[in-house]
């Protein structure tokens, strides 16, 4: 396995960006240690921060992994990230294939424009986890997201497609949506924010938008199948969805075809 | 006195050496305020890019919060000029608007040129408890607050909520009105605010005009923003740590990073005056401030006031532009421009390379 040690906290942001088992895999050691990640005019590379250990596997560690090391799997297409720590913004951005595992928690922009694969949030998540960075035309992209504990505002922001399961998201989740799935258990208030599609499922809710039209008590098929493709992510996610829903269509700001649905009665 | 060292007043000479000295030694240095005019700011983007500085606007949030709505949806916008002169509907929206003068001035006359000339002008408020002395009409925004009331307006005026409500008789305004305007502050409705009223802009052009007027900030955010875009082709919130400018709203938020510890030297540039960060007495820091005590930070410089002590380009709120202001008052003695004090820095710093960085041992036991 190729593991990366963090010697001690580095003393500025570090981007990993690039830093994925292919990438490694055709390189030395020393070539490795030489790959540039600093981000000041310092010119920090791998080797000035982490201990290097390669062998050619495609599954790479990072150990003693802090919230100062962004863009981790940025780009990733294949093989297995496993990332003991913390992690800073945009982890996994971009990403088409593979997976990554956070046993700490990530900073903003997680999984932002991912395409592909998937990514395991232990613990928290900043704001706009699978959100759209500034300016960018879709937050997450076809990946599948997994958030153990709490992720912050705007969960979702402007993604297009994926998956999205979390345990607690805090107020706007699903703004700006164009399309994709969020299962949560808790999310804050104003959910679905100028959502043009997709759909939202939480068991509980805050204060919904007046752009939220109830469109009655349903029991649909497609929720069946999506519990059924989750059950293996988070059993609890699924028990949810096999329950009698109530549907909001919204938000009539926008498109309006996106939908929330929370357990009726 | 014009200069200062951890309080103690110096020669302006000594002050700007030891500003060089401390900003040279820095891995991660900080250029933020940049309340002051075209030519400082401008100076203060070279002095960062030399020093591969992080820049931030003391108007960043406020700044950001239209940068946003612009960079993901566009705009259709007006001036403070042109609606005075075109528009029979003016929307207020918020609190906000009030305070910045410039409702009272839309208020007073009928729009005299283009399509809606001729009419008179109404003035209608959303979400804001408006002025007893100025006419208009006022709409509650309700419990979920200003953005969620923008939604509202905006499925109403598209039709997609129907059905009687407080808002309709607004939406039925806006859609009747020839040359409507919406003003509002992007600091004040945030992010996604903007970006929802931008939309309800766009769809109320499928079938007549209106426009977004954003009130500008008080701290030259806007002539920030010009001199990024013309610098670096980016907003203003961009580092230079490693060589180019990275646009970066997220990492480069001068009170995030302060927060998280990477900064460990930092300028901060207030010709004009701006509300003083704390960190400027906490990070080993410069101020270049037009109205200084000398307490404000390790080393102090004072500079002119541009548009009071010095003639300079600053951002005029009414043409929505740059532009040449007189000095009002110009002393005796003034102090020297902010630019003046940045670009000598700058040719010091540039003329004196980064200290090379330790062995890579070293480094190692220090990453």
């Amino acid at each position: 396995m190729t593991t990366l040690t963090l010697r001690a906290a580095p003393p500025e942001r570090l981007d990993l960006a690039g830093i994925t088992p292919a990438a490694l895999a055709g390189l030395s050691e020393g070539e490795a240690a030489r790959l540039p990640v600093g981000t000041s005019r310092h010119g920090l590379t791998l080797g000035d921060c982490f201990a290097v250990a390669l062998d050619g596997a495609d599954e790479l560690r990072i150990v003693g992994a802090t919230d100062r090391l962004d863009r981790i799997g940025a780009g990733l297409e294949a093989g297995r990230i496993v990332i003991e720590g913390d992690v800073g913004q945009r982890l996994g951005a971009g990403m088409t294939g593979g997976t990554i595992t956070v046993s700490g928690s990530a900073g903003p922009f997680a999984g932002t424009a991912a395409k592909g694969g998937t990514i395991r949030i232990d613990g928290d998540a900043a704001e706009s986890a699978g959100g759209a960075i500034h300016g960018a035309p879709a937050g997450l992209d076809g990946a599948t997201l997994l958030i153990g504990g709490r992720a912050g505002d705007r969960l979702g922001d402007r993604m297009r497609a994926g998956l999205i399961v979390v345990k607690q998201a805090g107020d706007h989740a699903g703004s700006r949506m164009i399309a994709g799935t969020i299962v949560a258990e808790v999310v804050g208030d104003h959910p679905g924010y100028g959502m043009r599609r997709g759909t939202l499922v939480a068991a509980r809710h805050g204060a919904l938008l007046p752009t939220f039209a109830e469109t009655g008590r349903q029991d649909l098929v497609v929720l069946r199948l999506l519990a059924k493709s989750i059950a293996a992510h988070s059993p609890e996610a699924a028990a949810l969805l096999r329950g009698s829903m109530r549907r909001y269509g919204g938000d009539l700001a926008t498109l309006g075809k996106g939908e929330l649905f929370t357990p009726a009665g | 006195m014009t200069a200062w060292i951890d309080g103690q007043a110096v020669e302006r000479d000594a002050a700007v050496a030891a500003a060089a000295e401390l900003l040279a030694g820095a891995r991660s240095p900080l250029v933020a305020g940049l309340c002051a005019d075209a030519a400082a700011v401008q100076a203060a983007f070279d002095l960062a890019r030399t020093v591969g500085a992080s820049v931030d606007p003391a108007a960043g949030a406020a700044v950001y919060a239209d940068l946003g709505a612009l960079a993901s949806v566009g705009a259709m916008a007006t001036t403070p000029a042109e609606a005075r002169g075109r528009a029979d509907l003016v929307l207020v929206v918020g609190q906000a608007p009030w305070t910045a003068g410039l409702v009272p001035d839309l208020a007073a006359g009928d729009p005299v040129r283009g399509r809606a000339s001729g009419r008179p002008r109404t003035l209608a408020t959303l979400g804001g408890t408006g002025d007893g002395a100025v006419r208009h009409v006022a709409y509650p925004a309700g419990e979920a607050g200003i953005p969620a009331a923008i939604g509202l307006l905006r499925g109403l005026v598209a039709g997609r909520v129907a059905g009687p409500h407080p808002l309709a008789d607004l939406a039925a305004r806006l859609r009747d009105a020839l040359y409507g305007v919406i003003v509002y502050d992007p600091a004040e409705i945030g992010a996604l605010g903007a970006e929802m009223l931008t939309g309800l802009v766009k769809d109320l052009n499928e079938t007549t005009r209106c426009f977004a007027l954003a009130l500008g900030d008080a701290h030259q955010g806007r002539t920030a923003m010009q001199v990024a875009a013309w610098s670096t082709g980016q907003g203003p919130r961009v580092g230079f740590g490693r060589g180019r400018p990275e646009h970066d709203p997220w990492r480069f938020d001068s009170g995030r990073q302060v927060a998280a510890g990477e900064v460990d030297a930092a300028l901060w540039l207030a010709a004009l005056p701006a509300p003083l960060p704390a960190w400027t007495r906490t990070v080993p820091s410069v101020a270049l401030l037009g109205t200084p005590t000398g307490s404000e930070a390790r080393i102090v410089i004072a500079v002119a006031v541009p548009g009071e002590t010095a003639g300079a380009a600053l951002w005029h709120p009414g043409r929505a532009a740059i532009a040449w202001h007189e000095a009002g008052a110009p002393a005796a003695a003034a102090a020297p421009d902010a630019a003046a004090i940045l670009a000598d820095l700058h040719d010091r710093l540039a003329a004196a390379p980064m200290r090379a960085p330790a062995a890579p041992t070293e480094l190692s036991a220090s990453c």
